[in-house]
């Protein structure tokens, strides 16, 4: 069968071109170690917070009221489900060095606790209802690590209030989380996406080795021989879909290793996987097709590399431009490009537990899409490339 | 008279405003030896890729056996201009490749491939990646690509261009032993045209 020997020359060559191979399945792994990097190497960010704690304690009824080493006691035993903490409190002294952190990003927050809270808390608690302590909060707007700390101080210190104030609340906020999602950390939801650009970086194998084979004139023998373009074609998507999978597989060991668990089975996992490559492959043929050398479809790719890792939410989450809606599916710009559905349904998988049935919609638009774009990829370099030319190459 | 094996009709064709080829009508008989000689952008080359179904002509035909060349490529080889050929692999896994895209049984193949390397002088090459090989045995190893299929009509575009004192004689002594078989079409530029 001529597509398998195509397939097998396409082993041969690679096995000799390691390094390229090697550095193509290394990256999306690479990724996965970056991320875990950024989230504190733990998989959850810790945000650091400063405290200029000014309170003096006071004493009631032979007790001393310590609020404001209360509130950082509970700031610092603010943790994640897997128990690494949430804050990472900084005690200072001086406003002026710390301010000077949070310029320099060194830290998200700053909070001043005034001299007097202890005792206005005390004297709220004695019913002189006019007594306010002013908690201060500092921070550079701008810095989007400041608008969740913010958050979270402000929920510590106000849970404290109300604790140790026993005030009345006339609403009550109860958080339902979806699936898993509550048990998951900061890492683990971005392991789905990085699953799916480990597929995503292959389009610049999947340019590559077909233009390697327009470079080098060797595509001219080939079409001087019985070799159909399915036969070509399909030898080399048969080893680039290898490629993909192993790729696939050493993202998915490498988060593994560094703390992601799965909420759901794997299997449609890996079949979404493999229907995606199927896309890239397509993206690639596209690329080669409009490349005369090996150099140039390295450059061509860059552009669709960059469309389908930050338009379809592989790298990071991205917001969706609304076009229209059929039957209640909303559809945006990113839905034309096929890994924006593998991304909502890994995630589905992996982090909501989802099984066959909660990921009908996606894998039916993934199909859809991957084969248009493979149906493209592979018509346009058959005329464009395998055919009787109007110009040699 | 032997019978026509290829025959083009009124040939053309041209790049931009330069007419490489025009009108080019020819009949080659079995057996027959045709050159094509001419210096370099002559058009040789446009016309041999033309008479074998790479190129698509601007207007005429080319026939083999009576029918459209399209249909009739595996009947054709071609050792082109310069090297093509797969510089990772070596020159046994390159005729090999070729065969088997033609078909051949493996054990047919292989004693046709050894027949190749001896014939050019490869044999203590074959287990070489072409990408070491010197220029000449590259040179050699391109003409014996044209030649695993044993095809019927040879199309040799500058047999001899880059090959050192050496492999010409070895390569002409060759195509020499060939034409006794095959319907051979060459291009040489002017400066051979002497040899």
């Amino acid at each position: 069968m001529r597509l398998w020997q195509v397939f097998i020359k396409s082993i041969r060559e690679q096995k000799r071109d390691l390094w390229v191979v090697g550095l193509s399945l290394a990256f999306a792994p690479l990724f996965v170690f970056i991320y875990w990097l950024m989230t504190g190497g733990t998989g959850t960010t810790a945000y650091h917070v400063l405290v200029i704690n000014q309170d003096v304690p006071v004493a009631v009824d032979a007790l001393k009221v310590t609020a404001g080493e209360d509130i950082v006691t509970r700031l610092q035993n603010l943790k994640y489900q897997n128990g690494s903490p949430l804050l990472k409190v900084h005690l200072e002294m001086d406003r002026f060095r710390a301010e000077q952190k949070l310029r320099n990003r060194n830290a998200a927050a700053l909070i001043i606790i005034p001299a007097d809270f202890s005792a206005k808390l005390m004297a709220f608690n004695d019913g002189e209802v006019a007594a306010n302590a002013e908690l201060t909060f500092v921070g550079d707007l701008t810095n989007p690590l400041y608008t969740v700390a913010d958050v979270m101080v402000m929920t510590v210190t106000d849970t404290y209030i109300q604790d140790v104030t026993a005030a009345p609340r006339p609403v009550s906020l109860v958080e339902i989380p979806l699936g898993g999602s509550a048990a998951r950390s900061e890492f683990e939801n971005y392991v789905p996406g990085l699953l799916v650009l480990a597929i995503i970086l292959m389009v610049f194998q999947a340019a590559m080795t077909p233009a390697r084979d327009i470079e080098s004139g060797v595509l001219r023998r080939l079409r001087l021989t019985p070799l159909t373009s399915f036969d070509y074609l399909g030898g080399i998507s048969l080893w680039l879909g290898l490629v993909s999978i192993i790729a696939v597989v050493l993202t998915f060991v490498a988060a593994i290793a560094l703390g992601f668990r799965s909420q759901g089975v794997l299997l449609p996992a890996v079949v979404i996987t493999i229907i995606t490559s199927l896309s890239i492959i397509g993206i690639g043929l596209l690329v080669a097709c409009f490349s005369k050398s090996v150099s140039q479809a390295f450059v061509i790719a860059n552009f669709p590399l960059g469309f389908l890792m930050f338009l379809t939410g592989a790298a990071f989450p991205m917001p969706r431009f609304h076009l229209f809606t059929v039957f209640g599916h909303e559809f945006a710009l990113a839905d034309l490009l096929p890994p924006t559905h593998a991304v909502i349904a890994l995630n589905k998988i992996f982090t909501l537990g989802a099984g066959w049935k909660d990921i009908i919609f996606e894998t039916a638009a993934l199909i859809l899409l991957s084969l248009l774009y493979f149906g493209i990829g592979v018509r346009l370099y058959q005329k464009t490339q395998m055919g009787i030319v109007k110009h040699l190459s | 008279m032997p019978p026509t094996v290829l025959h083009t009709e009124r040939l053309s064709k041209s790049f931009g405003d330069i007419k490489a080829v025009d009108a080019l009508s020819l009949q080659v008989h079995e057996g027959e030896i045709l050159g094509f000689l001419g210096p370099n952008g002559a058009g040789k080359t446009t016309a041999i890729s033309m008479m074998c179904g790479l190129l698509k002509p601007d207007a005429g035909q080319v026939f083999i056996h009576g029918k459209p060349v399209i249909g009739m490529r595996t009947l054709v080889g071609v050792c082109p201009q310069e090297n093509i050929l797969w510089e990772k692999l070596t020159a046994l896994e390159q005729l090999e490749f070729i065969g088997s895209l033609y078909g051949m049984r493996p054990k047919t193949a292989r004693r046709r491939d050894a027949v190749l390397l001896e014939e050019l002088g490869l044999s203590n090459k074959a287990d070489q990646l072409a990408g070491k090989l010197f220029g000449g045995m590259k040179r050699r190893l391109n003409l014996a690509l044209a030649l695993v299929h044993d095809p019927e009509i040879l199309f040799l575009d500058e047999p001899e261009s880059g090959l050192d004192p050496q492999s010409r004689v070895l390569v002409r002594e060759y195509i020499r032993s060939l034409s006794k078989r095959k319907t051979i079409i060459l291009s040489l530029t002017g400066r051979r045209l002497r040899e």
